[in-house]
């Protein structure tokens, strides 16, 4: 019998490591579980308003004469497909939304009307592989390894163990090294299995499990370092206990807090307010007050300014888009705030490998922050579209046409 | 007759305090030696310094000629160690211990083998498969004492072997002792029972307070050391004490 192998009949024996091993496989594989199902009910959500946005646009066509009413009635999904890897790391799509349904009205309360929702989701919490890698799985090997020299040391095996053991790193190195073998076997398998069931790409796969295998080799030495220092095995849970909660709590909790102070942000609600408060403020105000700054970006109408009916679609549509220009500065800042924010808590998530971890599965995942601004970029474009696709119909108040309407501008999905 | 364990003028120190002072014995193969002292006396030490768990603040601890802290690898495959009270593992039987413990040692673990330390050391037959949960102090004893047997090392470094076993155990282990030096086997003995180191060791070291204090050898033709001599040298050191 090799070392390795009584290694292994040993770790068969040990009924603790055992216990905390089948932990792990159940949190990997209902963290798995949990993430598919959710990115499965997102998928069939998505299908099931792929197709009403559809049926609801053949319904709508004939029905409306005028392009303002076209327009008006006028819905369009967009949306943002779940990748691959999404099971994974469903990251900000939780707490951040994936679609919306959005007309060529102003469009900053449109996209951030369902910020509102969101506490609900994030008062729920996230379980996903994600957080069960970068959170419990060091808890987990901080128990596994806590006590490995120490309990032997308790127990007066310690002399005998090293003084038997044929090389001098033996038997420490192959117990550690199997302990932590079988933990990553434990969460690569359920990663693996929900990734073939997911189709994800091996590439994904692949750097997942190379993310992880560091993590858990970071934590493998902190709990190595520790145990050189012969403490007793109380001593060493308190002491990795204490390592895992600065590092996955205290350091995040502080990384948070210190982004925040450093980048100030409007939310979402303010933006959404001053628009609607911008364009329901037009409908008593001159329209000369809409018009102006309408021109002023779209110069290109100016020769259609004129507004001499009590009612008129475009200016209906200019009060929209002015509403959205009041908004323009607070968006901005919102945006850019959002974007500084992520790059410093990326840069300062180097002080918290758990944080590290998340952030870069949610990366793999396209899941993250950086991906949650990309979407609402690709609304933005597609409702500028819509836009410039509207705006010389509604100026030049021309005739709804079949033929018109099959040149209107459908949201295309971004394949991650 | 060649040299397998030799002190050397050996000093120790633990946590600061000179726990051995200038020791210097030592132990021919094929030979049993005894260091025999009361608690605090050194003893244990000076075995943990020939396997490397500690350095000699002076002097050398050599094991087959080389100084031990400059090869402990090469010391310990030299040497098979049970240490005072050995715990074994009590989730095992006494097979998945030993075959556990050889393999760290890459000795062979056949059942045979076992079977054969197991009957040498006295172990019933019947006790083997049943987890060391279960067994007596004396039991387990009996099993880290076949598990030094098992390694076949050239060097036996035993701490306290007799403890817990009772006085028929302890003839079976005195003369089994016997057997492994004639067999060659070179082993160097801790305890701090008289009679038991006259009846096995050829050569006993007296050890007070981390010192030479006498040693006691077997007269030619005679089957065990002057026990009375030692009695009264281990006494009037641990009345001055």
């Amino acid at each position: 019998m090799t070392a390795t192998t009584g290694e292994l009949e040993f770790l068969a024996k040990d009924r603790a490591a055992l216990l905390w091993l089948g932990i792990a496989l159940l949190v990997a594989s209902l963290s798995v579980f949990l993430g598919l199902r959710e990115v499965g009910a997102q998928r069939t959500v998505l299908g099931a308003l792929v197709e009403n946005d559809r049926a609801e646009r053949e319904v709508l066509t004939g029905l409306h004469q005028d392009w303002g009413s076209v327009a008006y009635y006028t819905f369009h999904l967009t949306y943002d497909l779940p990748s691959d890897f999404a099971f994974a790391a469903l990251g900000t799509r939780d707490t951040a939304p994936w679609k919306h349904r959005v007309r060529a009205l102003a469009l900053e309360g449109q996209i951030y009307e369902t910020d509102a929702d969101n506490p609900d989701f994030a008062l729920i919490g996230r379980f996903d592989f994600a957080f069960a890698a970068s959170m419990l799985v060091p808890l987990l090997l901080i128990l596994l390894l806590h006590d490995l020299r120490s309990r032997e040391r308790t127990a007066g095996r310690y002399e005998l163990l090293s003084a038997t053991s044929a090389s001098a790193g033996s038997p420490w190195f192959a117990r550690a090294a199997l302990r932590v073998g079988a933990l990553l076997l434990c969460l690569i398998v359920p990663l693996l299995i929900g990734g073939l069931l997911a189709a994800t790409s091996a590439s994904k796969l692949a750097l997942a499990s190379l993310v992880v295998t560091l993590h858990i080799g970071f934590w493998w030495g902190v709990c190595a370092a520790i145990d050189r220092l012969c403490w007793s095995s109380p001593v060493n849970l308190t002491a990795l206990i204490g390592i895992w909660l600065a590092l996955a709590s205290i350091v995040p909790a502080t990384i948070k807090g210190s982004v925040e102070a450093a980048v100030p942000l409007p939310d979402g609600g303010t933006i959404m307010l001053t628009q609607r408060e911008a364009v329901n403020d037009a409908w008593d105000l001159p329209k000369s007050a809409t018009m102006e700054p309408f021109i002023e970006r779209h110069p290109e109408w100016a020769e259609y300014a004129e507004i001499s009916e009590s009612f008129e679609w475009k200016w209906y549509y200019a009060f929209q888009q002015v509403g959205d220009q009041v908004a323009e500065p607070l968006s901005n800042a919102y945006r850019e705030g959002r974007i500084k924010r992520d790059r410093l808590a990326g840069r300062l998530a180097w002080l918290s490998p758990p944080a590290l971890v998340e952030r870069t599965l949610q990366g793999i995942a396209g899941t993250s922050m950086t991906d949650s601004i990309a979407y609402e970029q690709r609304v933005r474009d597609f409702h500028s579209t819509l836009r410039h696709y509207y705006y010389p119909r509604l100026f030049r108040d021309e005739a709804v046409s079949d033929a018109s309407l099959r040149e209107r501008p459908e949201f295309s999905a971004m394949n991650k | 007759m060649t040299t397998m364990l030799f002190a050397k003028a050996l000093s120790v120190e633990r946590s600061g305090q000179r726990v051995l002072n200038n020791v210097s014995f030592k132990v021919d193969q094929g030979e049993v030696q005894a260091l025999l002292g009361g608690n605090g006396a050194g003893k244990s030490t000076t075995l943990l310094t020939f396997l490397g768990f500690l350095t000699p603040a002076s002097g050398s601890a050599q094991v087959q000629g080389k100084e031990s802290r400059d090869d402990v690898g090469a010391a310990r495959r030299a040497i098979a160690y049970l240490p005072e009270a050995a715990t074994l593992y009590d989730h095992l039987n006494a097979y998945e211990n030993l075959r556990y413990f050889l393999s760290l040692a890459k000795a062979d673990a056949h059942r045979r083998t076992l079977d054969a330390a197991l009957e040498r050391v006295a172990l019933q037959a019947e006790a083997r498969e049943m987890r060391m949960h279960t067994y007596s102090k004396g039991m387990r004893q009996k099993v880290a004492i076949a598990l030094a047997i098992l390694r076949e090392s050239p060097i036996l470094l035993l701490d306290e072997p007799t403890s817990g076993l009772d006085p028929a155990a302890i003839d079976d282990f005195n003369r089994l002792v016997r057997e492994l030096a004639e067999d060659g086997r070179t082993i160097l003995l801790v305890t701090h029972d008289v009679y038991g180191a006259c009846h096995v060791a050829d050569r006993i070291h007296l050890l007070h307070k981390g010192e030479l204090a006498g040693t006691f050898d077997r007269p030619s033709g005679i089957d065990r050391i002057d026990t009375e001599a030692v009695h009264a040298a281990f006494a009037t050191h641990a009345a001055v004490s």
